[in-house]
């Protein structure tokens, strides 16, 4: 096992027209089984950054290189398989296609990878049962509530086994109940190793989700502090001991 | 510029794509609506108009004058269904001519000049009763000496000249005095009773000539009932001919009114596009602005200018369309009336204004009214609900679909696209509308330029124009065609028996036959237009892949076969008698069938040249068509040839055949209006794909943030219209099938033919398989462009897009 660290972003810039630049020299580094929280105000740049980390975007200067792949370098096809393979992502909206059923929302990130329909559907299946929501493989996502919704999300998130999950504000149209609900999810997927990078302007999700928070002003950073007492912070700790 | 202003040029600057197609569309529907239009009305109006008020003839009939008294004739105008009649007038039929040696220009002294009907009437000059004739040069003729001619029939350099009756004993000489003609082409040389009388004595043979209108005379079967009800009212065989104002009109109009029926099918083909497209892009900018229509009602736009903003997004480029469509249109008529007005006389050849008016504001009430039912929606609509509706398909709507597709053995990207079509139906049935108007015009057009192919094929390369070697008199090579009329002892000709015999010897020739212009008239051929042929034929010509339409080839002394146009014309039958003069010996044939063939004249027939000798008459052959071996050497034969034929005072010369210019010019204009429909066939798929895209960019972004690689992503859009482009091409091609059949029969009446099946049956397997896939071709084609735009969008805006 090296110790280079999964995520290492070095003096990302990223300007948008003539206006002051989104992202300003942000540096960051994850560990792989980290799991960090980018906290931030609406324009503070924390989904560029994450928009950078995804490949969905890229740098004006500066470089990301997550699981070794300078994904700044990466064309659109590259873009693309990287995702497929190191990456999966969760959304504040969820982002299901609402004409697919449950199981084929899930099932879709494993098919474009080129996987036979039956090692999907069995896979599709089993992570529905692992997050408990699998009586609604036949169901159309605007039939669930908004917890089940993001349940699918992760699901499919988790299809190809990605190295890094990003999670996009993945609570941020849900209801507290729901909060809950996906905050113990993603606590559950980083105590098992899942390196995670979590978007949010909650602080309180924050703080008891991500074992470090990172705080962006005006594109910047401002603050990298450890979250000692929470869920993460304590599994994390527990896992290094 | 006002709020409006403002609001209709935004939209139009943002839907360039859109504003182009809807620009294109309706240049090309004008445009052909326009030509077709303009070339029926201007085509037809110089002969109806003249017609009209010449008092035309419908029937000019030709009364053999020694089987019928000047009293019978007369009393014919009293038969059933006759309104009016005029005459008798005498009237002696194609009389040979040539120009006379007194004519200032060397190039045509002596030279040629057809044969001509000439009559004389009590006033030439008359403008009252029917079939007045008029006068366009000169003067009419006052003494025995002179004569008038219509402009068609003399060269215009020898007016004031003489014609000289080259057949006639003595070979009367007239004074060209004036150029006079008659609507119905009754006649083509007027005289005074005088001069008439000079021809008589020559020895012409002069018959008797009623004019008449009747009550029914529109179509050629009206003609023919009413021909019957003249001819039973004289002894029998005393009608020797029937001339209908109907062949006139076709000798007048043919050429170009042959343009007419296919230019109507691409002028209904284009406008129905041009709805269609408006229809597809004012909707879809409707749907894709509710919310945008809902900030300008916020704002205080009424519902009336919300509906005229949208509705003028769609008349600005209609108009533009408009404009150009109706200037292009009346260019390019100028050079297919060109033709049509000289033959009547008129005095330009261009397209009535009405018709440019009609067209142009017809288009634009249609467009109006098209584009102004979904503007009106959009005026209609709450502000509230256009401000909180979403742009996104409605859920549940294709769920089945995609849950069926899923389940088909192919790559994910393409299951999702196959299945997207049914998200929004309607859409769909719009882009498949587009594809299959666009298959139309593909089948229609791959079929009628075949059709036009085959006929040039069977023009240029079949029949009297088969074989790359002919044999003429060495006296003709590097003389001018026609220098000398068939029946001028200066005319040379074969000795088809030696030229015959002396081919069969040189190694190389697998088959030969001569033929050539007897100069023989038949008796009630028409008189206007051009002059009818009857060839005489020597030889097996069967190799020449000559079309017969109905009975058979002659196989005996006495029998003929009469050519399609001619039997049209005459309305001569498969077991008909005809008559033949050569030189005022006259032999009746049996016509024992009707052939296709379109060399040299309108209004041809044919015969063997036994039937001639049998009949005292002069068979004349000037030309051998001949056919070599496929191993011969072509250099070697020649050389072979050439010692043989020269002491027989022939020459081998390679054949040459021209191209025929009025079906290159269809070609053209058909190879135009395809290429135009196509495209904005393509450009319609491509509109409704583009909004597609745009309203889908989110899902597309969701993809392309799972993994979806660009070439997964083209392929996704290229499927979504694929099926809805296989469906629209397998129901295209049948019903351009039948608009190709339809447009064909009318194609050939126009232009007085019978089309052989050579040339009508065109769609073989070899030709509809591939037209089967025009309906995805177009499809993809016009599906590519955003395609790309959607694999090269950005994920993360588009992500942010809801």
């Amino acid at each position: 096992m090296t110790n280079a660290p999964m995520i290492d972003v070095r003096e990302a810039t990223k300007k948008y027209d003539d206006g002051p630049p989104a992202l300003a020299g942000v540096n960051l580094s994850v560990a792989s089984g980290d799991c960090v929280a980018i906290l931030g105000h609406s324009g503070s740049g924390k989904s560029t950054l994450l928009n950078l980390i995804a490949g969905l975007d890229k740098p004006s200067s500066g470089s990301v290189t997550v699981d070794g792949t300078r994904v700044d370098q990466l064309g659109e096809a590259g873009s693309a398989k990287y995702r497929r393979a190191s990456i999966g992502m969760i959304f504040q909206f969820f982002n299901l296609l609402d004409d697919l059923t449950v199981l084929d929302n899930v099932m879709v990130p494993a098919q474009l990878a080129g996987m036979g329909k039956g090692e999907a559907k069995r896979r599709a299946v089993e992570l529905l049962g692992s997050l408990g929501i699998e009586r609604h493989v036949k169901a159309y996502p605007q039939r669930l509530s908004g917890g089940e919704r993001q349940r699918v999300a992760v699901a499919r998130a988790l299809m190809n086994k990605p190295a890094l999950l990003l999670a996009d504000e993945p609570t941020g149209a849900l209801d507290s109940s729901s909060v809950e609900d996906v905050r113990r999810l993603l606590l559950d997927l980083n105590a098992e190793g899942q390196t995670i990078v979590l978007v949010t302007h909650d602080v309180q999700l924050a703080a008891t989700t991500a074992h470090r928070t990172i705080e962006l002003v005006d594109g910047a950073v401002a603050r990298d502090v450890v979250n000692s007492g929470s869920g993460a912070g304590l599994a994390a700790a527990q896992a290094r001991r | 510029m006002s709020a409006l202003g403002k609001v209709v040029r935004s939209g139009v600057g943002r839907r360039r794509v859109q504003t182009l197609v809807m620009a294109l569309t309706t240049f090309t529907a004008v445009l052909s609506s326009v030509l077709s239009l303009g070339l029926l009305t201007a085509v037809q109006a110089p002969f109806e108009h003249a017609f009209t008020t010449r008092d035309g003839a419908h029937l000019a009939v030709q009364f053999d004058g020694s089987k019928v008294t000047a009293v019978q004739t007369t009393a014919t105008a009293h038969v059933a269904g006759v309104t009016e009649a005029a005459g008798p007038y005498p009237i002696a039929a194609a009389l040979d001519t040539t120009v006379g040696t007194d004519c200032p220009k060397t190039d045509w002294a002596g030279h040629d000049n057809h044969p001509i009907t000439v009559t004389t009437r009590p006033d030439l000059g008359s403008t009252s009763g029917m079939d007045q004739l008029v006068l366009t040069q000169g003067r009419w003729p006052t003494s025995p000496g002179e004569i008038a001619l219509p402009a068609n029939n003399y060269a215009d350099a020898c007016f004031g000249s003489s014609v000289v009756f080259s057949s006639l004993p003595g070979k009367p000489s007239f004074k060209v005095v004036g150029f006079a003609d008659s609507v119905t082409n009754s006649a083509t040389g007027f005289a005074t009773a005088d001069g008439f009388a000079r021809l008589t004595t020559a020895g012409a043979t002069t018959d008797e000539q009623m004019l008449y209108r009747f009550a029914r005379a529109g179509t050629d079967a009206d003609i023919a009932t009413d021909k019957q009800a003249v001819a039973a009212a004289v002894p029998a065989g005393a009608v020797e001919d029937g001339q209908s104002y109907l062949t006139a009109e076709q000798q007048a109009t043919g050429n170009a009114k042959a343009f007419v029926p296919f230019l109507i099918a691409f002028g209904i083909l284009g406008l129905v596009l041009s709805v269609l497209i408006i229809a597809i892009v004012v909707s879809g900018a409707v749907a894709s602005g509710i919310r945008r229509i809902g900030i300008l009602k916020s704002l205080g736009f009424t519902p009336s200018q919300v509906a005229r903003a949208y509705t003028a997004q769609a008349m600005i480029p209609a108009t533009l369309g408009v404009v150009l469509g109706t200037v292009f249109g009346n260019l390019a008529a100028g050079p297919i009336l060109n033709g049509a007005s000289e033959q009547l006389g008129a005095a330009s050849a261009t397209i009535p204004f009405w018709v440019s008016a009609v067209v142009s504001l017809g288009t634009l009430l249609i467009v109006g009214v098209t584009a102004s039912i979904p503007a009106l929606r959009a005026g209609r609509m709450p502000a509230v609900q256009a401000l909180v509706v979403s742009r996104a398909p409605k859920a549940g709507r294709g769920q089945t679909a995609q849950r069926l597709a899923s389940r088909l053995p192919l790559p994910r990207a393409m299951s999702l696209g196959l299945a997207q079509p049914f998200a929004r139906p309607a859409r769909a049935v719009l882009v498949g509308a587009a594809v299959l108007l666009g298959t139309v015009s593909v089948t229609f057009a791959v079929g009628l330029g075949t059709a036009f192919s085959k006929y040039q094929a069977t023009t240029m390369s079949s029949g009297f124009n088969v074989a790359s070697d002919i044999v003429i008199p060495t006296a003709d090579v590097g003389a001018p065609w026609g220098l000398y009329g068939p029946n001028d002892p200066r005319h040379a000709y074969l000795d088809a028996t030696k030229v015959a015999a002396a081919l069969a010897k040189v190694p190389g020739t697998k088959a030969a036959f001569g033929w050539g212009d007897s100069g023989a008239t038949l008796v009630g051929a028409p008189i206007g237009g051009e002059p009818p042929v009857l060839y005489t034929v020597s030889g097996d010509f069967s190799w020449t892949n000559m079309q017969l339409l109905s009975g058979r080839w002659y196989s005996a002394p006495g029998e003929a076969v009469v050519g399609d146009k001619l039997a049209s014309a005459v309305g001569i039958r498969v077991g008909d008698d005809v008559t033949v003069v050569q030189q005022n010996k006259q032999v009746s044939l049996k016509v024992v069938g009707i052939n296709f063939d379109t060399h040299g004249s309108d209004y041809t027939a044919m015969t063997d040249a036994a039937t001639f000798t049998a009949a005292g008459l002069t068979p004349r052959i000037d030309q051998f068509n001949v056919e070599l071996a496929s191993n011969a050497n072509g250099t070697d034969w020649s050389t072979a040839a050439t010692a043989a034929l020269t002491p027989l005072n022939a020459s081998v010369q390679s054949n040459s055949s021209d191209t025929n210019l009025l079906v290159i010019i269809m070609g053209t204009l058909v190879a135009m209006f395809t290429l135009m429909l196509t495209v904005v066939a393509a450009l319609g798929v491509l509109s409704m794909v583009v909004q597609d895209t745009r309203e889908r960019v989110h899902d597309l972004g969701i993809f392309k943030a799972l993994g979806m690689t660009p070439r997964q992503t083209v392929a996704m859009v290229l499927t979504s219209v694929a099926l809805t482009g296989l469906i629209a091409g397998l129901v295209g091609v049948p019903l351009g099938v039948v608009v190709e059949k339809a447009t064909q029969a009318p194609m050939g009446h126009a232009i007085g033919r019978h089309l052989p099946p050579s040339v009508t049956h065109v769609y073989t397997a070899g030709l509809l398989l591939p037209l089967l896939a025009a309906g995805v071709v177009i499809a993809l084609l016009g599906a590519l462009l955003p395609a790309g735009w959607a694999a090269r969008s950005r994920t993360a805006t588009a992500l942010r897009a809801e």
